[in-house]
């Protein structure tokens, strides 16, 4: 027998997140059906709306944020000298987390990949190349995985670097290759990035 | 290492079956479809926690599971126990009966050399047969090289998809194709700086097995032919032009090839189907050699119908050459008719009838 439309509907949208198959959104759909009176599913509702509708991409960095520019580039007590380029808006949570970097950031919402269709048009680089020019920063690290799609991304970004008066360093990975930051403990981070290298 | 006791449930056509095996040459005969083949596939199995020919589902006797190998095997330096099971919803194995979490950490406790009629596709097959057999080897004894092999092949296939957009116009950045080919070079020479070291050594301990069954001053030898002989990344940017016009990465490792030399000739066009047989046999035993001098254990030896084609000559000097290496060997055949009586004397006999294994009392004739 078939899920009653508006259920299967609710089906389908939790199907749209990543990681999520079938199985699971027709467990989330019958949990929210039977578990949430219609008050609690009206908060989930508007608590959805309200994230979308309050959080932006910084356009300067690309992190998201409530606040235009973010609270990270409105920060004058940071290091305005060095950007730190990272995959996702979630590494910049967790080196914000561990607390030890004081300079800016850069998102590039993804890595370039051909075979999921990525080329440098589709990442958050053009704001990348303006804030370079700018000749207060005096160096970029790259942050991005040591997967073959994050390899390839810092090496595109070096090279198109390369005539800019800047000292380019990629992390440092102590980290075992083919890691993501997202599942790097604080301690071994803080040393990545400490021990970065020319690049 | 060798195996003392096996134990097969539902196991294709075994539903019980308990054998103690001798821990030097051990013959398995039995007509067509008995079970022969069956037997070696679950020590395969019982090594690698799949089979080299089938579906895990196919192992199941009749479907109906749950399927299980166990034995009991000798490490020079002690009595271990391995498990695996198979059923509708998995597989799982266990070493000294505690269960293993991750496969990787199983495989390669057990070492196996397998020899199976199919592996002639090492000589007759095409070069993706010979790429995958040598990726196969030195994946098993070298986690570096699985790792640059697994980067570079992702690379490759982000390079091509690369190219085949450019090819469309949907994308025009050289700096991207720089980038990534770069990255596909480097894993790439690495793939290729290895390949070369392991064929080399192969070819000598394989020319020297195969002197050593045909007794003739034959030789054999096994040439690497690379795609690529020079520098791989001024080599892919000397010849950037064809892969833009062709859309596709036309230089590489994924263009390696291995020929077998017998007597000068390529064997794949002048060999008969005997010395063909007999160059897989001498690469089987070459690599038993290399992987017990990585491992400082000899492998099993499994034979699956290795005598049919060989003169009787050769077939007694296989198994000369097994006694001699003190390896624990299990052969299969249809008849021993050939073999000498000194050395079936040496060896222990199993006769196997509609998936029932029995061995045989005293020895003498078969
Ligand atoms: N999963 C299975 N369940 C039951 N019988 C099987 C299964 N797989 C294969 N067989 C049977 O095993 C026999 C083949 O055994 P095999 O070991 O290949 O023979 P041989 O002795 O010629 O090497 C066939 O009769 C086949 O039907
Ligand atoms: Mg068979
Ligand atoms: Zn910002």
């Amino acid at each position: 027998m078939n899920y009653p439309q508006p259920l299967e509907d609710l089906i389908n949208e939790f199907m749209k997140y990543p990681g999520i198959g079938r199985k699971t959104a027709e467990r989330y759909a019958l949990y929210t059906v039977n578990k949430f009176d219609i008050a609690a599913a009206h908060d989930f509702a508007s608590t959805i709306i309200a994230a979308k509708e309050k959080i932006i991409q910084c356009p300067i960095c690309g992190h998201l944020t409530e606040t235009n520019p973010c609270s990270i580039c409105a920060d004058t007590n940071r290091n305005q000298t060095i950007i730190l380029i990272v995959e996702s808006p979630k590494d910049v949570f967790t080196i914000e987390k561990s607390g030890k970097y004081h300079g800016l950031y850069h998102v590039l919402n993804g890595n370039l990949s051909p075979l999921n269709g990525i080329g440098p048009e589709e990442l958050n680089l053009k704001t990348l190349w303006s804030r370079v020019q700018n000749e207060i920063i005096k160096e970029v690290i790259i942050a991005t995985s040591a997967t073959q799609e994050g390899e390839a991304t810092a090496m595109y970004i070096k090279r198109v670097l390369k005539d800019i008066d800047l000292v380019v360093s990629r992390i440092a990975y102590g980290v075992p290759v083919g890691a993501n930051l997202e599942y790097t403990d604080d301690l071994t981070l803080n040393l990545a990035i400490e021990n970065r290298h020319k690049f | 290492m060798k195996i003392k006791t096996v134990a097969l449930t539902n196991f294709r056509n075994y539903r019980k079956q308990i054998v103690t095996l001798g821990q030097g040459l051990n013959f398995i005969i039995g007509s067509n479809g008995e079970g022969k083949t069956n037997f070696l596939e679950a020590l395969y199995v019982l090594s690698l926690v799949k089979s080299y020919k089938a579906a895990d589902r196919d192992l199941i006797l009749n479907g109906n599971g749950p399927s299980r190998i166990v034995a009991t095997l000798e490490t020079s330096t002690k009595t271990i126990e391995l498990a695996v099971a198979f059923s509708e919803t998995g597989k799982a194995a266990s070493f000294n009966r505690q269960a293993v979490d991750r496969l990787s950490d199983y495989i390669g406790i057990m070492n196996v050399v397998l020899f199976t009629p199919e592996d002639m596709t090492l000589v007759k097959g095409g070069p993706a047969d010979r790429r995958y057999f040598i990726d196969v080897v030195l994946g098993q004894v070298d986690k570096d090289y699985l790792y640059d092999l697994t980067q570079f092949k992702h690379a490759l296939k982000q390079r091509n998809e690369l190219l085949k957009q450019m090819q469309d116009k949907k994308i025009n950045d050289l700096v991207v194709l720089e980038v990534i080919t770069e990255q596909m070079a480097d894993y790439g020479s690495k793939v290729i700086i290895k390949r070369k070291a392991f064929i080399e050594q192969l070819s000598k301990n394989a020319s020297e097995m195969y002197r050593y069954l045909t007794s003739k001053d034959d030789t054999m030898v096994v040439k690497y032919a690379p795609s690529i002989t020079n520098d791989y990344r001024q080599e892919l940017k000397a010849k950037i032009a064809t892969d833009l016009s062709s859309g596709t990465t036309n230089y590489g490792p994924h263009r390696d090839d291995i020929e077998w030399v017998l007597a000068g000739q390529t064997a794949k066009f002048y060999a008969s189907q005997g010395e063909q047989r007999l160059i897989v046999l001498s690469v089987c035993m070459a690599l038993c050699n290399y992987y017990a001098e990585i491992k400082s254990d000899r492998p099993i030896f499994l034979l699956d119908d290795v005598f049919s084609e060989l003169d009787a000559e050769k077939q007694n000097r296989l198994i000369q050459y097994l006694l001699k290496s003190e390896s624990q060997a299990i052969i299969t055949a249809t008849s021993l008719i050939e073999i000498a009586d000194i050395y079936k004397q040496q060896a222990k006999i199993y006769h196997v009838f509609k998936g029932s294994i029995r061995e045989e009392q005293q020895h003498g004739q078969s």
